[in-house]
C-alpha cells in the first residue's frame, strides 16, 4: 500500500476537493482506495456522508487502542472506494496535539489499512504542519501539496518547504510528489500571475502539470455529497483528476525505480 | 508590481525545494537512540520478532507451585548449535559481567556468555509456556537491551520509563492493546538491577510475579 498525505500550510486551498476527487480517480482506475479524513473540521465526511458526525473515525482510532479498524471503514457505491471519517474524538484534537504524541497510533492505522489490502490510502490532513498532521506526514510514504494560485498563499511556500525538510529527518522515505496548483482563475490576472511566479520559483519536477481550476462544478458536487466525477457534464473535471492521478503514479513508479537502481 | 517575489528569496525557496527532491540518506542506526546500544534497530513497524535459535533440548520448566527451581543447564556445545548463526540479537551479557566485549562476528562466544544465554533461553521458554508470555525482553541497569525477542524499541522505551517511575515499588503493568498487557518486572540481581518486560494476555497476580522474580534472579546469577 502507498500512503499519501494531502497537506498544505494554509487552509482553504482546495485540499479536500483534491483529496476526494483524486481518491475517486484512483478508485475508478481499479485501485482499492481508502480516503481518510484527518482534518478535524471533517470536511471529507461532511462532503460525502450525511451521517459522518455519527461515525467513528480516524481520531477515535488514535484515542482508543481497542477500536477495531472495521468499525471505521465506510464503503461507497464504488466497490474500490472506501472512506474513514474524522470521527467523534476530532473536536478536541483541533490543533492541540503535540507532534509525536500520536505517531505510534498513526502508524498502527496505516499498518491496519495495509493489512486490508488497500492499494492507495489518501489522507486529507488539517492545514499547517503541526500536531497530528506532522505525525501523519512522518508516517506516510508520500505527500502532495495543494497550493492555491493566489499571492498570499504562495508567500507561505518557504515555510512549508522548511517544515517538510524538517519532517524528512524523521521520515527519510517521505516522497515529496510535488505541489499541485488549485483554484486557478484563468480570467483573473492575479491568479495566473501567482501560478506563473510559482512555476518560476520551484524546480519543474516539484510541480504537477495538472492544475485544478476554480469551477462551480466543485460546489455542485459538494452540495450533492458526490465526487465531481459522478456528476453529469463533469467530463472535464474528471479528466483533470485522471491526469493528476496518472502523474502521481508516474512519480511513484519513478521513485521506486530510483530506489532500486544500483549504480555500478 | 510583482505579487510574490518581493516577499520571498527565490534562491532560498529553490534550495529548499531541491533538497526535498533529493533522497535522504538513511540514518546510521548503530548509535541511533540515546539509552540504547548498538543492538537498537529503530522503531519497527510492528509484528516483527527477532528469530532466536533455541537450545536443541529445552529442559523441563520449573513448575509454578514449586518454584523457584533453577533450570537445568545443557552442555555448552549443544547451545552453540546451529553453527554460524548469532546466539542472540542483543548484547548477551549484563553490562557489569566480567567477560570480554562482543566482537563484530564472534565465531564462538566464550563459555560464560554461553551459559548466561542458555539460562535466558530456558527462562524465556519457561515464561512462555507457563504464562503465555510473548515479546520477552530484558534490560540491564542502564536500560540497555540484554535479551530481546520483541524487536519493538518502543516497548523497551516504555518498560524502561515504567521501571524508573516505579522504582522500589515492584512490578508495574500497562494495557497496550485489546488483549495485550506489558508486564514490567524490575529485579535486583548479582549483576545489578535488571528489568524484565513481556506481553501477557492478562495482568499477573502477585504470587506469579514473585515466582517469576525468583526464577529471573536465579537466571541472572553466576552459575
Amino acid at each position: 500500500m502507498i500512503s499519501i498525505a494531502i497537506s498544505s500550510q494554509k487552509g482553504g486551498v482546495g485540499k479536500t476537493t483534491l483529496s476526494i476527487n483524486l481518491a475517486h480517480a484512483f478508485a475508478r482506475a481499479g485501485l482499492n482506495t481508502l480516503l481518510v479524513d484527518a482534518d478535524p473540521q471533517g470536511s471529507v465526511g461532511l462532503s460525502l456522508t450525511r451521517q459522518s458526525r455519527l461515525l467513528s473515525g480516524f481520531y477515535d482510532f488514535l484515542a482508543d487502542p481497542g477500536l477495531p479498524m472495521e468499525r471505521l471503514i465506510v464503503p461507497t457505491r464504488l466497490e474500490t472506494f472506501s472512506l474513514v471519517a474524522a470521527g467523534q474524538a476530532s473536536d478536541y484534537e483541533a490543533g492541540n496535539g503535540s507532534s509525536g504524541s500520536h505517531l505510534a497510533r498513526v502508524r498502527a492505522f496505516l499498518r491496519n489499512a495495509a493489512a486490508r489490502r488497500y492499494d492507495i490510502c489518501l489522507i486529507d490532513t488539517a492545514a499547517g504542519l503541526f500536531g497530528v498532521t506532522n505525525d501523519i506526514i512522518s508516517s506516510a510514504d508520500a505527500i502532495i501539496i495543494p497550493q492555491q494560485a493566489e499571492p498570499l498563499g504562495i508567500r507561505s511556500v518557504p515555510k512549508l518547504l522548511e517544515g517538510l525538510n524538517r519532517l524528512r529527518i524523521i521520515n527519510p522515505r517521505l516522497n515529496v510528489l510535488g505541489v499541485c496548483l488549485t483554484m486557478i482563475q484563468h480570467g483573473l490576472a492575479e491568479s495566473t500571475e501567482a501560478a506563473s511566479a510559482l512555476r518560476q520559483l520551484l524546480p519543474e519536477e516539484m510541480l504537477f502539470q495538472a492544475t485544478i481550476p476554480r469551477d462551480e462544478i466543485f460546489i455542485r458536487a459538494s452540495a450533492k455529497g458526490l465526487p465531481v466525477g459522478v456528476l453529469e457534464n463533469a467530463k472535464g473535471a474528471e479528466t483533470v483528476f485522471d491526469s493528476l492521478r496518472a502523474e502521481v503514479q508516474t512519480k511513484l513508479a519513478r521513485s521506486r525505480a530510483a530506489a532500486t537502481y544500483q549504480p555500478h | 508590481m510583482d505579487p510574490v517575489n518581493p516577499w520571498l528569496d527565490p534562491s532560498e525557496v529553490r534550495h529548499l525545494a531541491e533538497q526535498l527532491l533529493r533522497p535522504v540518506a538513511p540514518a546510521r542506526l548503530s548509535a541511533a537512540d540515546p539509552g540504547f546500544d548498538a543492538s537498537f534497530i529503530g522503531f519497527t513497524s510492528g509484528g516483527v520478532a527477532t528469530v532466536l535459535p533455541k537450545p536443541p533440548e529445552p529442559p523441563t520448566p520449573a513448575p509454578l507451585q514449586n518454584a523457584p527451581q533453577p533450570p537445568a543447564v545443557p552442555a555448552i556445545p549443544q547451545v552453540m548449535k546451529p553453527i554460524g548463526q548469532p546466539a542472540i540479537s542483543a548484547p548477551p551479557i549484563p553490562a557489569s559481567a566480567p567477560v570480554s566485549p562482543p566482537s563484530p562476528e564472534p565465531p564462538s562466544p566464550p563459555p560464560s556468555r554461553t551459559r548466561f544465554l542458555q539460562r535466558v533461553h530456558i527462562f524465556r521458554d519457561w515464561l512462555t509456556k507457563n504464562f503465555q508470555a510473548t515479546d520477552i525482553f530484558i534490560l540491564d541497569r542502564e536500560g540497555k537491551v540484554i535479551f530481546d525477542e520483541s524487536g519493538h524499541g518502543r516497548l523497551h522505551f516504555m518498560a524502561r520509563n515504567l521501571a524508573i517511575a516505579s522504582r522500589g515499588s515492584g512490578n508495574i503493568h500497562v494495557k497496550i492493546g485489546p488483549a495485550a498487557i506489558l508486564e514490567v518486572i524490575p529485579c535486583e540481581t548479582p549483576y545489578g538491577r535488571i528489568v524484565l518486560g513481556a506481553l501477557m494476555p492478562d495482568a499477573l497476580p502477585a504470587d506469579h510475579i514473585h515466582t517469576i522474580t525468583e526464577v529471573l534472579i536465579q537466571t541472572a546469577s553466576p552459575a
